[in-house]
Order: structure tokens, then C-alpha cells, then sequence
């Protein structure tokens, strides 16, 4: 007896039919397994395939797309003195977004202007672009949202902002992106970058401007292990004891010693972004609390491996580490020779964020 | 004429039941399975990230291990914790999703159309009869996964419509409501072609093993609790589904 012989409603077939091609639909776009099925496919018939990789797949992944290949060109020359302030965070935002967009073409770069002309502004500066971040803010809710709106049109940004609202989440790029098909991830992923960027240009210094840099970002030969390594952060020389604060609002996600790093916090601010201070002599957080920018969170020391006192702060977007220098409007006096160029690195994610950066560059010291 | 038509193409689609069910079925249980999974990696990048802490303050301690301190990296950690929810959802999808293959309209015990209100009463008495933790934890999960895909599915349609409706199409109060009305309209052919489908393939899947297996109370057991605390985070996140009517 044949499974269609039995069936009592063949009326219903058409029904379960497009039941099963929606979930199968879905199950190809939304999910690895589908992301497996494709790729072996394409694989079969010797295709091309669209399909993401399989840990991007969950969230937070919207972050991850703009690793940057080589962080080294973006590194700065050694800073004596660092003598600026924080550039205000909607300001900062707007360098982020119009950084972001100067990577743009074609299409992509008219949805830009469409939003700005929808408030009867240009996008000609990071001010513009601050501006019209803040103008789709105050109509959207969230920067998030106005920034996707920027990259993704009103109208989207808005029905994603207003979906995830009737779910009752917080507005962060990852859940709008929960509220989008998978042909906006162009612009997500150009809004994750605006949003990255904008968040490190926001950032303040953990102790007084003016601290000199005894170790700058970038390859260097270890003082301690004797053989060339990255210095993933900046080390800033101050007295044991000195008040360490944090750069900006965040939750800790490390307070903890060893024999490397010492006492160490890790603050992570959102969207992306997190920064590290090592070989502190004593922690004043503890892991999952809040904190808000200029909260004293340590107190520096000469813990775990190290010389002499400092302050190893590390900046580290996407989850990769920059030159917190980067993204200051310094013009730092060179007090040697730059470091040795680095070895040549495998890119091993998309150079969008670099990209980015290098087109806008750091911001002007004027600015700040 | 119309509806002669209408059946004559239902009946077309209704010949290839046997290929498209089983995988329509299996395809709405990985969705609800990933959307749980989506739900739980950020509680797996926390925790992996306490470890990391515990296990770098222990090898702090000696001298010998002290190198072995700062080796995993921000992004080792995310990438271990992402890839720990996709070998969890892996193997939830091999234990409860890939049964849904061996779905049939002919029930393979009972030898009579799976639909009828008896084969679920028998498949309900043997549970009632002899409970084990196989019989009555598959259903309950493949049903929490099964309205979790069906959301997913519907939440799919809504953007894909709007996204591709808004700006040269329709202007954007038509297409919200419109694509809401599609995604509404996905929820419930799939809720009603294919969720039951899949709890009554998990009750009877369970079934079959359960009276196969020397030891039921232990048959299945691994696939039940790697799909219990997915479903229960689902079950948490449960109030999203409510948003489907504000």
C-alpha cells in the first residue's frame, strides 16, 4: 500500500507542499546544516555559493565580518605625549558611520544619500553624518537602528527596529539583524563596521592624557621572552598605584591574575569593542559588573610579566587587537626609530573595517 | 472548473508526499533547533570565558605552566563557544531531526493512515502505559522546536517580502501589512501541515525504539538531554512569539 493511496484529503496536498518548501527554504538560509547542504551542492556541480561561514550563523556574528587582515598599518608612530581629550560620542559615532560609508558604491552609496536628503542634509562631512545619525535617532530609538538606516534605508531600519521592539529586545545590531533576510547583510555588515569604528573614536584614555608610551602597538622584540612578538596594546608608564579608568561604559568580563597578564580587566563595551588593562597591582571590579566610563576600575602595578610599572592597555575590535593610538587625533612626536615591519600575515577575514580606516584615517587633531 | 483545477494540482503535488514531507518535516525541526541554539551561544561565550579565567588562575600557579597562561585569545573564545553551540545543534539536529526523515503517511506498526485520531490515542495509552524518559521528553521537545521553526519560518517570509516590497515596488505602510499577512499566512500552513506531523513522528519514533531497546529507561537518552535545555531556552525566549499579534 503506497503512502499516496492512503491519503484521505489530496486537497491539502498543494498545502503541505508549500509547507515543506517554506521550511526547507528556510532551513537552506537560515541555518548551518542548510549551509552544509548548499555548500556540498555547489561542491557536486561545481557551483559558486553564497553561504556564510558556519560560526557566523549565530549571534554576534555581525561583528565578525570586518576582521581586519593586518592591523599593522594602522598602528601610528610612537606617541611621546598624548595630549588630547575624547572626541563627545556623537561626534565619534559620525566619523564611525561616515568612515563606513566612504567604503561604499554604486547603490549602496545612494541609499546614504537618500537618508540624508530624506532630513534635508548632506553627507559631505563625519559632522553631516553625525547629524544625520542623530536626526534618524531621534526617530528610530536606538543608534543602532539610525546607523542600519544609514546602510540599509529608513524604511528597513525602521521595520526592523519596530519588530524587534514588539519582541522586547533591546535594539543592538545583532537583533535587528535577527529581523532582516539574508540579502541585507551588505549593509549590516557596513553598519557593524560604522558602529565598531564609531565606538573606538569615542573612546577616552585609562589614565592622564600626557602618559608616555614606553611600548607602542606592533612587532617588536619581547623585553622579557627575548624574540620578536606583536604587542597587541599600548604600555603607558605610571607610578604603581595610579588610578586606572575605564574608557568607556561597559560590563566586565575579566577580572582575574596570571602569571602573563597579572591582574587584568577585561571591559566589554558593546558593539563590538572591548579593551584590556594588564598588570594592574590591584582589581577594583569583578567579573559581570557594570561600569561606567571614568570609573576607577584598578590600580596599576608591575604584576604578571613585566618590567617595571605600567599600564598595558589593549583595544581590540571584532575581536581583533588595534592601536588604540588609531583612533586618537594625536600627531605624536617621534621618539625613535618606527618598529620593524612585520611579518607577512595571511588575511583571514574580509578587510572591510580596514578598508575603512584607511580611506578615513585618524581623526584630525584640530577635532578633538 | 476552478476547484477541479485546483485538486488536479494538489493531487500532482500530493503524489510526491513521500519525498517532500519527511524533508519539510526534517528542515522545520533544524530550524527551531538552530533558533534555540542562536538563543543559548551567548551564555556559552560567557561561560567560556569564566573557564578561561579559572583555568589561567590554575596554571598561573606554577612555574612550569605558566606559558600556558593568555594562549586562547577574545577571539578563540568566541570561536570555541560558537563552535560548541554548532556541535550542539549538530547533534540535536542527528538525534531529533534526522528521525523526521523516517516519516511515512502508513504507519509502520499500526499499518493504518498516520493521521487518524487512533494512532495518536494508541501512541498515547503505550505512554501512559510505560512511561520512559525517551517517550515522553521527544514529543515535548520536537514540539517546542517545531512552533520555534514554524516562527522562524513565518519571521522569514515578513522580511524577505518587506525587504523586497519597500521602495521600488510599494511604499512602506503597504508593505508591512502585506508582508505580514504572508508571514501569518506561512505560520499557519505550516503550523497545520507540519508541526503535529513532526510530534507525532517523535512519538512514534520514540516508540519504536523504546520497544525495541533491552533498556528503555536509558534508550534515547543522550539525545534527550542535549535537546531538553535547548527547549527550555526556547521556551524562555517564549514571549517573542507573542509579538506576532502586537
Amino acid at each position: 500500500m503506497s503512502a499516496t493511496a492512503t491519503f484521505a484529503r489530496p486537497s491539502r496536498g498543494l498545502l503541505d507542499f508549500l509547507g515543506a518548501a517554506l521550511c526547507l527554504w528556510a532551513a537552506a538560509y537560515h541555518t548551518p546544516v542548510g549551509a552544509l547542504v548548499r555548500d556540498l551542492g555547489a561542491r557536486l556541480f561545481s557551483a559558486k555559493t553564497n553561504t556564510r561561514p558556519l560560526l557566523a550563523y549565530y549571534t554576534g556574528g555581525v561583528y565578525d565580518a570586518h576582521e581586519v587582515s593586518d592591523p599593522t598599518p594602522l598602528t601610528t608612530p610612537v606617541p611621546d605625549i598624548e595630549v588630547l581629550t575624547t572626541i563627545p560620542p556623537g561626534r565619534a559615532l559620525g566619523r564611525g558611520v561616515f568612515a563606513s560609508a566612504s567604503t561604499l558604491t554604486g547603490d549602496q552609496r545612494a541609499t546614504v544619500d537618500a537618508l540624508a536628503k530624506r532630513y534635508n542634509l548632506t553627507f559631505a562631512t563625519p559632522d553631516d553624518a553625525a547629524l544625520v545619525v542623530e536626526r534618524a535617532r531621534v526617530d528610530l530609538g536606538s543608534e543602532e537602528a539610525a546607523v542600519l538606516a544609514v546602510f540599509a534605508g529608513y524604511d528597513i531600519a525602521s521595520y526592523a527596529a519596530h519588530r524587534a521592539g514588539a519582541e522586547g529586545r533591546a535594539m543592538t545590531l545583532e537583533v535587528l539583524s535577527q529581523r532582516l533576510p539574508p540579502s541585507s547583510s551588505k549593509a549590516l555588515s557596513s553598519a557593524g563596521t560604522a558602529l565598531m569604528l564609531g565606538t573606538a573614536y569615542g573612546l577616552s584614555w585609562p589614565v592622564a592624557p600626557g602618559t608616555r608610551v614606553t611600548s607602542p602597538f606592533g612587532w617588536r622584540n619581547h623585553p622579557t621572552l627575548g624574540r620578536g612578538q606583536l604587542h597587541t596594546g599600548v604600555d603607558l608608564s605610571v607610578p604603581e598605584g595610579t588610578p586606572v579608568k575605564v574608557v568607556a561604559d561597559g560590563i566586565v568580563r575579566r577580572a582575574s591574575e596570571d602569571a602573563v597578564n597579572g591582574r587584568v580587566v577585561i571591559i566589554d563595551h558593546g558593539r563590538g569593542v572591548s579593551t584590556a588593562y594588564c598588570h594592574n597591582s590591584l582589581l577594583l571590579v569583578s567579573t559581570g559588573q557594570t561600569v561606567r566610563a571614568g570609573d576607577v576600575i584598578a590600580h596599576s602595578g608591575t604584576t604578571g610579566r613585566s618590567t617595571g610599572p605600567h599600564v598595558h592597555y589593549q583595544l581590540e575590535l571584532g575581536h581583533k587587537p588595534m592601536d588604540p593610538f588609531a583612533f586618537r587625533g594625536s600627531k605624536p612626536v617621534l621618539i625613535e626609530a618606527p618598529p620593524p615591519p612585520p611579518p607577512t600575515l595571511k588575511p583571514d577575514g574580509t578587510v572591510q573595517l580596514k578598508k575603512a580606516f584607511d580611506q578615513f584615517g585618524p581623526p584630525p587633531a584640530t577635532e578633538e | 472548473m476552478a476547484t477541479s483545477t485546483l485538486g488536479g494540482v494538489s493531487r500532482f503535488f500530493g503524489a510526491f508526499r513521500w519525498a517532500f514531507m519527511p524533508l519539510g518535516l526534517f528542515a522545520l525541526i533544524a530550524v527551531g533547533v538552530h533558533a534555540a541554539a542562536d538563543v543559548v551561544d551567548d551564555r556559552l561565550l560567557r561561560a567560556v570565558e569564566w573557564l578561561d579565567a579559572l583555568f589561567d588562575g590554575l596554571l598561573a600557579q606554577s612555574e612550569h605552566t605558566a606559558a600556558w597562561v593568555n594562549r586562547i585569545d577574545s577571539r578563540e573564545r568566541t570561536l570555541i563557544a560558537r563552535g560548541i553551540a554548532l556541535a550542539w545543534e549538530l547533534s540535536v539536529d542527528v538525534f531529533i531531526a534526522l528521525p523526521a526523515l523516517g516519516y511515512d503517511e502508513v504507519d509502520a506498526v499500526e499499518k493504518k493512515f498516520a493521521m487518524t485520531r487512533e494512532t495518536w490515542r494508541t501512541l498515547l495509552q503505550r505512554v501512559n502505559a510505560k512511561p520512559t524518559p525517551m517517550r515522553l521528553i521527544r514529543p515535548v521537545v520536537t514540539a517546542v522546536f517545531s512552533l520555534a521553526g514554524a516562527y522562524a519560518v513565518s519571521r522569514l517570509v515578513e522580511s524577505t517580502l518587506f525587504v523586497g516590497l519597500v521602495g521600488d515596488v510599494t511604499s512602506a505602510e503597504v508593505a508591512a501589512p502585506l508582508a505580514r499577512i504572508f508571514a501569518g499566512t506561512a505560520m499557519t500552513i505550516v503550523v497545520f501541515s507540519h508541526c503535529w506531523r513532526a510530534v507525532l513522528r517523535a512519538m512514534q519514533h520514540a516508540d519504536e525504539a523504546t520497544v525495541k531497546s533491552k533498556h528503555p529507561w536509558v534508550e534515547g537518552l543522550w539525545g534527550s538531554a542535549l535537546a531538553l535545555p535547548l527547549a527550555l531556552a526556547l521556551i524562555l525566549e517564549s514571549e517573542a512569539l507573542l509579538s506576532f499579534f502586537r
